[in-house]
């Protein structure tokens, strides 16, 4: 999942790098890091937010508790868009029954786009088969777009098969 | 105690050879001595009030294919029903084969046993599916024992499980991989990227697959077993009906390869919980508890104590299914004696 946590650093040197160590350390992947110098607090502190991955909430966890121990000020935790991913698997004429439309209605979610699609050809007269990445913002949206998803495969005749966690 | 043995199939005739292996097992460690009085298969009958010789009987029953053959007590054209009714007995095992429409004869066999006063063991899920409840009603009404726990999961103790060990839990749902003939057949697909129609065959040579493989490939065998699960431990009140089953047929090599690259195996997985009844292929991830391979069973409870608990196993033969009708006999014996 992709969380952004912001902080407030006491604006000594030294005090970025002691805060992301621990992200990266405990399996945190950092994506982003904003170092609003010119938006000090009255105290006089900086705010940081850092944006990063983990793929499980037991490492973030373990993160935000190793902050705390430090000290670090930690203002907000949150999910950042596109945190939910699910993948599924498609079999059925696919291309014959348009991909490209099938992709864009699920695009057309707010705050959902198909991030990968593995397409595998099936021979002359076969079906073929196609891997799908859903990401979306929420857990909420991620529901709506397989739902979604299920509904254009049933009306295409395909085969939609998705993960046991969603079940 | 006298056990009537209705249907000498594989599986009964598994059972037969298991008493004879087990019996001073059984002597010794549960006082238990059961007694085959009548054994019942499409062409007839075979009875003695005083216990029939189990090793005679296989031996009659593989040379004349059947069990009128054995020497003075057997009868052809005797039915099941007149033996539930003329034999003095405390079990019957009713070992028939399947029939999911209509649950006959089994169902039949079953409800004329309870109402001769008969605790009842069965591994036949048809009448299951068609009359659960009835069935269990009845067995309270009539103050006899119903045990069918060969019926989900073969020698994995599924019901048995959720019944006792987990009795202290709210089950708030079932998952499970259920059927051997399919797992073996995407293990084999996903081991050998070959086509659905070439490893369908392979298993059938093997014995693995039925000739008429329908019941498991569409996933109706999982449903069925799905069926018993939701009515015998989340006390929902189903037939097969209720279930939305998807099999295995369209599953193709692409698939199976596109699934792995991305971490995954796919299973045909059966979930039984509240508002949800349903069989279909599932993307599990690999080293997932369910992520089991060849034909083994494989069943995760999600419970509100413990969390979850996943149980693994061999599912069918007739080896691993006399575990669960001996488990069962055990059972009654130590609730009921005789």
């Amino acid at each position: 999942m992709r969380t952004q946590l912001e902080m407030e650093l006491e604006d000594v040197p030294g005090q970025l790098v002691k805060v992301l160590e621990p992200i990266s350390s405990f399996g945190g992947n950092i994506l982003n890091v904003l170092h609003e110098r010119e938006r000090k607090t009255p105290l006089g502190r900086v705010p940081v937010r850092v944006v990063f991955e983990v793929d499980e909430k037991a490492k973030l966890n373990r993160i935000i508790g190793a902050l705390r121990r430090m000290g670090v000020r930690i203002i907000r935790v949150g999910e950042k868009e596109g945190a939910f991913r699910s993948a599924v698997l498609l079999v059925g004429h696919i291309i014959h029954t348009d991909i490209r439309d099938t992709v864009d209605r699920l695009n057309e979610i707010r705050g959902v786009r198909i991030s990968d699609l593995n397409l595998a050809m099936g021979a002359v007269g076969h079906e073929s088969a196609a891997r799908v990445m859903i990401t979306a913002d929420d857990e909420n949206l991620a529901r709506t777009a397989l739902l979604r998803l299920e509904k254009i495969s049933r009306g295409k005749g395909l085969l939609m098969i998705t993960s046991l966690e969603g079940t | 105690m006298r056990l009537v043995v209705i249907g000498f199939g594989n599986i009964g005739r598994g059972l037969c050879r298991t008493l004879v292996e087990k019996s001073s097992f059984l002597r010794a460690r549960y006082g238990l001595v059961p007694e085959v009085v009548a054994v019942v298969d499409e062409y007839g009958a075979a009875v003695d009030q005083g216990g029939l010789e189990l090793e005679k009987l296989l031996k009659v029953a593989e040379r004349s294919n059947t069990v009128a053959a054995y020497p003075a007590k057997g009868k052809r054209k005797k039915s099941a029903l007149e033996v539930i009714d003329e034999v003095e007995a405390d079990v019957v095992l009713e070992l028939t084969p399947t029939n999911i429409k209509t649950g006959k004869p089994g169902l039949t066999h079953i409800k004329n046993a309870m109402l001769a006063g008969r605790h009842v063991i069965t591994s036949n899920k048809g009448p299951l599916v068609v009359a659960f409840k009835e069935l269990d009603g009845l067995a309270q009404r009539q103050g006899v024992e119903f045990r069918y726990s060969a019926t989900v999961g073969g020698a994995v103790p599924v019901i048995g499980l959720a019944k006792r060990l987990l009795a202290g839990n709210k089950i708030s749902a079932v998952r499970g991989v259920l059927n051997g003939t399919t797992n073996y057949i995407l293990t084999r697909m996903s081991k050998e990227g070959a086509p659905f129609e070439v490893v369908l065959r392979e298993a059938q040579e093997m014995g693995l697959a039925e000739k008429d493989p329908t019941l498991d490939i569409d996933g109706i065998d999982t449903a069925c077993k799905i069926t018993i699960l939701a009515n015998s431990i989340l006390g929902m009140n189903v037939k097969l009906k209720d279930v939305s089953a998807v099999g295995i047929r369209r599953i193709s090599p692409d698939a199976i390869r596109l699934a792995q690259e991305a971490g995954y195996m796919i299973k045909l997985v059966g979930v039984a919980k509240p508002g949800s009844l349903e069989v279909g292929p599932r993307l599990v991830t690999v080293g997932h508890p369910l992520a089991v391979v060849g034909t083994l069973n494989a069943v995760t409870f999600e419970l509100d104590l413990a969390r979850e608990v996943t149980i693994t196993g061999f599912g069918a033969g007739p080896r691993e299914t006399s575990s669960a009708l001996l488990g069962d006999l055990i059972d009654i014996h130590s609730i009921r004696g005789g």
